[in-house]
């Protein structure tokens, strides 16, 4: 039965090459990756302290203006921001991949299970997406890390706790056609398992929507830990975060727009390009989405 | 219609009381003594217990669940740790101001995008549709919190047109940017819809029927498209509002707008527990109400829909 991998390998590469958007995004995002990976050997110490400097014979005291020593200016205590901003989207690229993995796991396994097992199963399952969905879900995630503390793991932890409702919907309805299919009736018939059939025949067949889902989901999470940290409920330092080196620049926005300035421009073509490659892989994997020239989303 | 509007108003009930069970697992597990909250940092050790016994903190905490239910379902909200009123009255006060702040950011939101994505779909991948669809696209990468400074550092700061934050009278000064700032990205996402389902549109035959016979461009727009793409637009129009009241905590928490957002996370902050938990349901049940209202909205617009 390894056929039911084929709906999964529509992926086609040479439509995804076509695409020069959604290509553009993954250079950009690939640069990010690198950036952050490797960011102790590219950008200075991001806790170097600098509180005065000679500038054309002058003394002068941080926060220095953008120049070619610091791209992106520095902050109040004369550290690099580029340096912060480079660590910082390193959190968030890791916030973003691991919110996203564990809510994909959490809400595939319980979405499998809604969409197969008997109704009562079904109902309960659905009834705790309903209550999660309800939630506002800032207020959630920011009640969860006031629960558990901050830091890089409870926010994880909270944010997944508030995404993995919409991919366990998504997942059910992909079940819930697929396990009318005769392939499904083929494999009971010469003896599989529930289990066997769900992993092995399921599975496979929503693979698409569920990667789809995956880096839709990204952006959300990025932005959501911005946002948590900016208001102190999220990574907190020394861990460097975008979202909590804007709130820190917050009180220097006039005499240093600098400041919380780039990173939020960093963070705002991270999430535009993860979104870029997101709209791609929707063209790419589901064909019957992409209408041609006339698509809202080719043109971009 | 009636029958389908009650059931799914009765649906609520279930999901409130799942609501308000999460939150007290979570909050109780919340480090923090209440009763040393509402006493004060400095408060004498008798007057804390005093609190403790006269709030009820000392009972069994499923006791203190059960009750909680119960008072909840009479209604009664209790008081607020922080202003010491009655939290109903709290919400009375705040509640009709996130109204106002989301009825201004969703038609603002609606009238613009709606406006860009028919001009994008009629200048089709001419220079103001390319445009339109880049700021579309950016609009929805913006960082709510980050758009909101730089709006506030613009307007209010540079060129000093509007007030940074606060609460004017309702509808004025005060509450254009953080009404601009919530709209944005609606905005960008309602343009790419309209233009999407416009194009659609456009592309049948009755539509070029109509130009045949010599129906001038405006008026096939009005009469012929429009009213057919409004079904995706309005559809997207209400998940939208729905998306757009999830971003305003923090949109009242940067602009001090005094709604149930900010409400909401004062009270967070300051562990007051029932004015949290209040301001929660009110804000769940908000969206579940928009949400019924936009699927009623469907059939409305759509005669072929049908609920039963």
């Amino acid at each position: 039965m390894r056929s039911s991998i084929r709906e999964f390998a529509t992926f086609d590469w040479r439509r995804f090459r076509q695409a020069r958007l959604p290509l553009a995004g993954v250079g950009v995002i690939l640069v990010f990756v690198l950036l952050a990976g490797f960011a102790p050997f590219i950008v200075s110490d991001p806790t170097q302290i600098e509180m005065r400097r000679e500038q054309d014979g002058e003394t002068i005291t941080p926060p220095f203006a953008p120049n070619p020593r610091n791209l992106f200016g520095t902050d109040q205590l004369g550290r690099d921001i580029f340096a912060r901003v480079v660590f910082g989207l390193r959190t968030s690229l890791i916030v973003g991949i691991l919110v996203r993995g564990l809510s994909m796991v959490a809400g595939t396994m319980l979405g499998l299970i809604s969409g197969f097992f008997p109704k009562a199963v079904d109902d309960v399952i659905m009834r705790i997406t309903d209550i999660m969905l309800a939630f506002p879900v800032i207020l959630l995630a920011m009640t969860v890390t006031a629960v558990l503390g901050p830091g890089l793991v409870t926010v994880c932890v909270a944010l997944a706790l508030v995404a993995w409702p919409d991919v366990a919907r998504l997942v059910r309805g992909q079940v819930l056609a697929i396990r009318e299919q005769g392939y499904v009736e083929a494999a009971r018939c010469v003896g599989a398992g529930n289990w066997r059939i769900l992993l092995r025949h399921v599975l496979p067949n929503c693979m698409g929507p569920i990667i789809v889902a995956f880096s839709m989901g990204i952006p959300g999470a990025i932005m959501y830990e911005a946002g948590l940290s900016f208001f102190g409920f999220g990574i907190q330092p020394p861990t460097p975060s975008l979202g909590s080196i804007i709130s820190d620049g917050r009180g220097y926005i006039t005499v240093a727009p600098w400041y919380p300035g780039f990173p939020g421009l960093v963070l705002t073509l991270l999430v535009l390009n993860v979104n870029l490659v997101g709209d791609g892989l929707i063209d790419v994997m589901n064909p019957r989405a992409a209408r041609g020239p006339g698509n809202a989303r080719s043109a971009g | 219609m009636l029958g389908y509007t009650i059931r799914r108003l009765l649906q609520f009930v279930p999901i409130l009381i799942g609501l308000v069970t999460v939150l007290f697992a979570l909050l109780n597990i919340l480090p923090g003594d209440p009763a040393r909250m509402m006493a004060g940092p400095f408060a004498d050790p008798d007057v804390v217990k005093t609190i403790r016994e006269e709030m009820g903190f000392d009972r069994p905490l499923w006791i203190q669940y059960l009750d909680n239910l119960w008072d909840l379902a009479r209604g009664e909200f209790g008081r607020s740790y922080q202003s010491r009123r009655p939290i109903v009255k709290d919400i009375l006060e705040v509640f009709p101001k996130t109204v106002q702040l989301a009825i201004a950011a969703e038609v603002t939101s609606a009238l613009i995008g709606v406006w860009l994505g028919v001009i994008a779909a009629t200048r089709r991948n001419g220079w103001a549709d390319r445009l339109i669809m880049t700021i579309a696209a950016l609009n929805l990468s913006f960082p709510l919190f980050w758009l909101a400074l730089m709006l506030q550092i613009v307007f209010a700061v540079f060129w000093r047109l509007l007030p940074p934050s606060g609460y004017g009278t309702g509808f004025d000064s005060f509450i254009i940017l953080p009404a601009v700032t919530l709209a944005l990205p609606s905005l960008g996402l309602l343009a790419r819809i309209t233009r999407a389902a416009l194009l659609e549109i456009m592309g049948e035959d009755y539509i070029r029927t109509a130009r045949a016979k010599g129906l001038r461009r405006a008026l096939v727009m009005r009469r012929h498209i429009l009213p057919n793409a409004l079904i995706p637009i309005v559809t997207t129009i209400g998940t939208d509002f729905v998306r757009l009241l999830g971003g305003i905590p923090i949109i009242e928490v940067i602009f001090v707008w005094p709604g149930i957002g900010k409400y909401a996370y004062d009270a967070l902050v300051f562990r007051d527990l029932p004015a949290l938990q209040a301001s929660v349901i009110v804000l769940a049940v908000s969206v579940s109400l928009v949400n019924l209202v936009v699927d009623l909205l469907y059939a409305f617009i759509n005669p072929r829909i049908r609920y039963v």
